[in-house]
């Protein structure tokens, strides 16, 4: 009785950010490796493009499609594995049986996350203007980017969320989210081979991702130019189509069955 | 009423955990202690009650999910920060700021572990844990499943004695499974006896006692001696190390009484003894179910 209908406490708010920050998967995959790989391939991109009016873009469209990785690694895959060692022990349940709701467990994870994510983002782009030479956005790219990888995060959560509901071991979450991850960055292009580059069924399959759009377009929106949304808007409605349905199967699967 | 139980069926696969077919009724103030051998279908009970076990049948109750509070057998917490957090999380509140929280720690002598993670704490500590949050939910029905199953002697006893102290003179009514027949002989007013699967019987504690093993039972130890001082009397079941007799009535228990004194022999009498109680009831069910066997083929043999 102690949430009384609330669905966000301070507290529960905090505790869900300790587990989140606890997690040291998330620091090394969720913040340092698109760091470090956002330096590497730039500087490598750098080195092979030496005309400064392209390399400026391509520097940007690298930097903007690497900060995919924060949300894949941090929540798709960090949140994913730490929910299924906490299926594994019957963590949620017990906290459940105190009359938690899993609305309001769900609702202060997400909260978490994403705060954890902004924190992820607040390095990344310190890091990205400093070292790489990141261009600025125009206000509309700025807001566009921020709305696309917040929607992305949701979205990745209730997947992330279902899958460990669904298999409940660690091992098997582990292997799923991996293989996702890594699937989402080779069709996304983040992985050498570019979306032009694909054979047309691997393309086919790239269209159905918000990281290919976010990856290979997202200068134009950074820049403030004319897009069209309607592909982009697709892959995620597609997406957010499939991790509501999986989120919304598994939380009444597991719903105590009350008289 | 707080909650009603009909016809309940609780299945894993082809085996049938629990079957309860006369109506339980659990009140306001009950106390009951629930028994029985390993795979009774304790813990089902309690699973199926909270709805974490599919089954069939009839509960009913005016109570929501959140007036019923659990102590699991098992509990386990986040292990990725202390447990003051986790604490603070689950009851929505500030420990500083929260009066009875505070109380109740104290009452647990819980404030020193308040820094510690949960795997570092002690078996008693846990539980303690667990029984802090499970008390401040302040339902209206408590379920403690096996509270404390693998705590050491003295732990258990200054566990059991902190939680009759908590219960006098509060209205909270509990179900509590356990294997300890001393903790129900301190805090159940009334049993629920499993074996099986099966209700073996459910009432009031001295009600039961009365049935099974009459007015008062004196036992004393078996050995040669004794089984030819008591031979003449009826024996009840008992555990293989004992002699337990029944006493319908005053003049006989004096006149068992009078003999193990003339002989020096040590007893100790009970009228609410739950193992002697548990032990019969069984006794009981399983000649029962003999008898029944035996009618069954006698009629399929005629």
């Amino acid at each position: 009785m102690h949430y009384n209908g609330k669905l966000f406490s301070k507290q529960m708010l905090l505790f869900e950010f300790r587990k989140t920050i606890g997690n040291p998967y998330v620091h090394i995959f969720g913040v340092g490796m698109p760091v470090l790989m956002m330096i590497i391939i730039t500087r490598v991109v750098m080195m092979e493009i030496p005309v400064p009016s392209v390399l400026s873009s391509m520097v940007t469209t690298i930097f903007l499609g690497i900060g995919t990785m924060i949300p894949m690694a941090s929540i798709f895959m960090g949140y994913g594995v730490s929910h299924a060692q906490e299926l594994e022990k019957g963590i949620p349940q017990r906290m459940e049986l105190f009359g938690i709701k899993v609305s309001v467990t769900l609702c202060n994870r997400i909260l978490s996350e994403l705060i954890f994510m902004a924190m992820a983002f607040v390095i990344y782009f310190v890091v990205g203007y400093v070292f790489v030479g990141v261009e600025a956005p125009g206000w509309s790219g700025a807001v566009l980017y921020a709305v696309c990888i917040l929607m992305l995060s949701v979205i990745l959560f209730c997947l992330s969320h279902g899958i460990a509901s669904l298999l409940k071991k660690f091992g098997a979450v582990y292997c799923v989210t991996m293989l996702l991850y890594f699937g989402q960055m080779i069709l996304g292009g983040m992985m050498g081979i570019s979306y032009d580059n694909m054979p047309s069924a691997m393309q086919a399959a790239a269209r159905l991702l918000p990281v290919t759009y976010i990856n290979r377009d997202f200068y134009t929106v950074w820049k403030g130019e004319h897009y069209n949304f309607m592909p982009m808007v697709q892959a995620y409605l597609l997406m957010g189509a499939v991790a509501g349905i999986l989120l919304f199967v598994t939380v009444r699967k597991e719903r105590r069955k009350l008289h | 009423m707080l909650l009603s139980i009909e016809n309940l069926t609780v299945r894993y696969g082809e085996d049938t955990a629990l079957s309860i077919k006369t109506p339980i009724e659990i009140r306001k103030g009950d106390r009951i202690g629930v028994i029985g051998s390993n795979g009774a279908g304790k813990s089902t009970l309690i699973k199926s009650i909270l709805g974490i076990v599919p089954y069939q049948g009839t509960i009913r109750t005016a109570l929501e999910p959140e007036q019923m509070a659990v102590h699991m057998q098992f509990n386990e917490y986040t292990d990725s920060m202390p447990v003051k957090y986790v604490m603070e999380a689950i009851l929505n509140t500030k420990i500083a700021r929260n009066q009875k929280l505070q109380e109740l720690i104290d009452f647990f002598e819980f404030r020193d572990c308040l820094r510690k993670k949960y795997s570092k704490l002690s078996g008693g500590q846990k539980q303690r844990f667990t029984i802090i949050l499970v008390m401040m939910q302040e339902a209206a029905l408590t379920f403690y499943d096996e509270v404390t199953s693998g705590l050491d002697f003295e732990t258990r006893q200054k566990l059991v004695e902190k939680l009759v102290e908590w219960y006098q003179g509060r209205e909270a009514s509990f179900l509590m499974v356990s294997h300890y027949y001393e903790e129900l002989d301190q805090l159940a007013d009334k049993l629920l006896i499993l074996d099986r699967g099966q209700v073996i019987d459910y009432g009031g504690r001295e009600d039961l006692f009365r049935k099974y093993c009459g007015r008062a039972v004196v036992v004393v130890s078996n050995d040669e001696k004794n089984e030819v001082l008591l031979s003449d009397f009826e024996k009840l079941s008992a555990p293989a190390h004992l002699i337990a007799i029944s006493c319908d009535s005053e003049k006989m228990e004096k006149r068992i009484t009078r003999l193990l004194l003339e002989h020096d022999v040590n007893y100790k009498r009970s009228n609410n003894d739950v193992e002697m109680l548990y032990i019969n009831a069984k006794a009981a069910a399983e000649r029962q179910s003999d008898t029944g066997e035996e009618k069954e083929t006698k009629t399929g043999g005629n």
